[in-house]
């Protein structure tokens, strides 16, 4: 990658995969607020209408076979310096085969298509639930730790692939700065994904005599820690939780909300028939992460990154009920 | 709602808490006005001419924060009043204000803020630490330990004073029985004999991490699952930590091998205290081998239910009568702490002085524990 064309100019360009995901959006709309000339090419199958004329937007599919070509591209012609790669579905999706194509198959175009333009920075968004939920799991997971999704859970499967492929991607170039983020769930005022939801009922069902430690990092706190990894030339993969953790039945005491414990075998197979007739809710992977610990310690993107969590678990909880509750729901 | 500010219960709040609430509903106000358009604009304070007197309009200037209440009757006077009528647009600003002030934010948070302190209505706080442990629910707890500790199995302590007062200690004890007595009262022991008052943190087996009920409790009273990383964790934190290096086979083992240290497991215990220099105690607890005496384990039913299932004197037979721990007579006795100040991280990691050491320290613990048999006169007196 040495016969770059503007050793000297610095390129600022950025280029954002998946600009339709909650952390593609937001991640555009806040580096434009910070500074309006900010070139950000957009890359998604469409451009959000709040971002209409602030972005050089592109379409590109990255399911399709020759997306590496067009996104090499595109990354060569805008100049960009560094690569968000956020493509990717919140929640688990039902369509197992879309579901791989996108996100092993797709960000495989993406890595191969950045190092084929010279990009320096690449930064994808995993998900701390890679780890997967396990009763041998110690207190607090590292980054050194195996990664070992359930098997049911597809989607962390995927990711743990890519995450596998990312491994090897960034040994082969080292001259590029390969970062990889791994949050605990997200809480906040406005992230919405199926994890939200679950609580977001009234009545929230929980697994009979488990009663799990949980942590949280704060939407903001994530963007915070996504612009970090853009800046810092960190490489490899960071945990991301705010301070403190809680037990479930507590974070369920402090929403107001009563809890529904049902027997774990009755939770698993209602959650196969669901995944059968693709409803599109978790499947009955989900319920492991309510039984047995999956907390990360994030010390290192504290030393490395900077990181500096604003919110504690609790607070990135609470603004999360109080959001929903000031907008009436019960 | 009553008119006044003053009349509003205010959940117990404290009068600094209440000040900084009021304070930021005015923030809140200020900024709904900066939105919607400047306080001038919409003559608040002084009532409309044409509006029939209404008492909540009056100005109080001292109690700007709280929402003043519409009169219920005024609202379908004001949506049908027509849209040409002089003041109109006024009025409707100005409802529209009051509907913003119903927005309250003070009463969602004193609502939660009820929830979160739980007083009086709860048994656990809203924080615990890394590990989750409960200050309120150990607190609770507490009682029915001392009850155990005192009068079920009247605990004798020995040695106490030998465990120095050090940032990191290790406990190393004999550990019998499916349900981590000897972990609890070994913790409850040092916490009420030894001068700083610590009490321990207990490794418990990994599996109980499976099982349900058990966990969330024994974590909220500070038991911690046993591995490596957590034992470092605790240590690091400067936390005292009780390990029990038997692991299953010390839990599982039969009557007849009662104080008869089984091979420890996990020698995990010994690189760790060298490394992060702390005193390795051996502790020997008589009494805890015989409240679960186990006839034995069978194969098929750990196969069949994916967990041990050991047959005691007492279960299955008695049904949940049988988990009663019997209430045999306990004594506790500290050994002499171990250092390891001149070991050099090298020596720490040579499996064969891991493994002398280890030696030492379970020899230490057996010494105890045969010296001490011979004297009592009884299991249960």
């Amino acid at each position: 990658m040495g016969a770059r064309r503007e050793p000297e100019v610095r390129r600022r360009g950025l280029a954002i995969t998946g600009l339709g995901s909650f952390t593609g959006a937001r991640i555009a709309e806040r580096l434009l607020e910070s500074d309006a000339t900010r070139r950000i090419v957009a890359l998604d199958l469409r451009l959000p209408r709040r971002l209409e004329g602030r972005v050089r937007f592109h379409r590109i599919d990255l399911t399709e076979p020759t997306a590496d070509t067009l996104l090499a591209e595109v990354l060569e012609k805008e100049a960009c310096e560094a690569l968000l790669h956020a493509a990717f579905f919140t929640d688990p999706n039902p369509d197992v085969e879309l579901s791989h194509e996108l996100e092993v198959v797709g960000s495989l175009h993406v890595m191969n298509a950045a190092a084929a333009a010279g990009v320096r920075k690449l930064v994808v968004t995993s998900t701390a639930q890679v780890y997967g939920p396990h009763p041998d799991n110690p207190g607090f997971l590292s980054e050194q730790h195996p990664l070992r999704p359930q098997r049911e859970a597809h989607a962390l499967r995927d990711r743990a692939e890519l995450e596998a492929l990312l491994r090897i991607f960034a040994q082969r170039h080292r001259d590029m700065t390969v970062t990889v983020l791994r949050p605990a769930w997200l809480m906040g005022p406005s992230y919405d994904s199926a994890v939200t939801r679950r609580f977001e009922a009234s009545r929230v069902v929980t697994l009979l005599g488990y009663d799990p430690l949980l942590q949280f990092l704060h939407e903001e706190d994530w963007l915070d820690a996504v612009e970090l990894a853009l800046e810092r030339d960190a490489a490899g993969p960071f945990n991301l939780a705010g301070d403190g953790v809680l037990p479930l039945s507590t974070l369920l005491r402090l929403a107001g909300k009563s809890s529904l414990p049902l027997p774990h075998p009755i939770l698993y197979r209602a959650a196969y028939l669901d995944s059968l007739a693709r409803t599109g809710d978790p499947p009955a992977a989900f319920w492991d992460h309510l039984r047995y610990g999956w907390l990360v310690d994030s010390a290192r993107a504290r030393d490395e990154l900077g990181f500096e969590p604003v919110y504690t678990s609790q607070e990135a909880w609470m603004s999360f009920v109080v959001a929903r509750k000031l907008r009436g729901y019960r | 709602m009553s008119g006044d500010g003053r009349g509003r219960p205010s959940g117990g709040l404290p009068p600094e808490a209440l000040a900084e609430l009021r304070a930021s509903v005015r923030a809140l106000r200020d900024e709904l006005e900066r939105r919607f358009g400047p306080r001038e604009s919409l003559p608040p304070d002084e009532p409309e001419p044409k509006s029939e007197p209404e008492p909540g309009l009056a100005p109080e200037p001292a109690l700007a924060s709280e929402p003043e209440p519409w009169p219920e009757a005024e609202l379908p006077d004001l949506v049908d009043a027509p849209a040409d009528e002089p003041g109109w647009l006024e009025r409707t600003a100005r409802e529209l204000r009051q509907r913003l002030d119903e927005f309250d934010v003070v009463k969602v948070y004193e609502a939660l803020r009820e929830r979160v302190a739980l007083p009086g209505r709860g048994d656990i706080s809203a924080e615990v630490d890394d590990f989750g442990l409960d200050q309120r629910y150990l607190e609770r707890a507490r009682s029915w330990l001392d009850w155990l500790y005192d009068t079920w199995w009247r605990v004798e302590v020995a040695g106490i004073e030998g465990v120095p007062d050090a940032p990191r200690v290790l406990f190393v004890a004999n550990s019998a029985g499916i349900v981590p007595w000897d972990a609890l009262m070994i913790a409850h022991a040092v916490e009420r004999q030894h001068p700083t008052r610590r009490r321990p943190r207990p490794l418990v087996a990994d599996w109980i991490a499976t099982l349900p009920f058990s966990q969330s409790r024994l974590a909220r009273i500070g038991a911690v699952r046993a591995c490596a990383e957590n034992a470092e964790r605790l240590l690091l934190a400067n936390q005292w930590v009780i390990a029990f290096p038997e692991g299953q086979k010390g839990a599982l083992k039969p009557f007849r091998d009662r104080y008869r240290l089984q091979r420890f497991a996990r020698g995990g215990f010994v690189p760790l205290a060298a490394r992060l220099g702390a005193a390795l105690v051996p502790v020997a607890v008589i009494g805890s081998e015989e409240v679960h005496p186990i006839l034995f384990e069978p194969r098929v039913l750990r196969r069949l239910l994916g967990v041990p299932v050991p047959i005691t004197a007492t279960f299955p037979w008695l049904g949940p009568l049988g988990v009663v721990p019997l209430p045999s007579r306990w004594r506790i006795r500290f050994g002499e702490p171990v250092w390891f100040d001149g070991v050099s991280p090298e020596q720490a990691a040579d499996p064969l002085y891991v493994n002398r050491t280890r030696e030492r320290v379970r020899g230490a613990i057996q010494a105890l524990l045969d010296e001490e048999l011979p004297r009592r006169r009884s299991v249960f007196a």
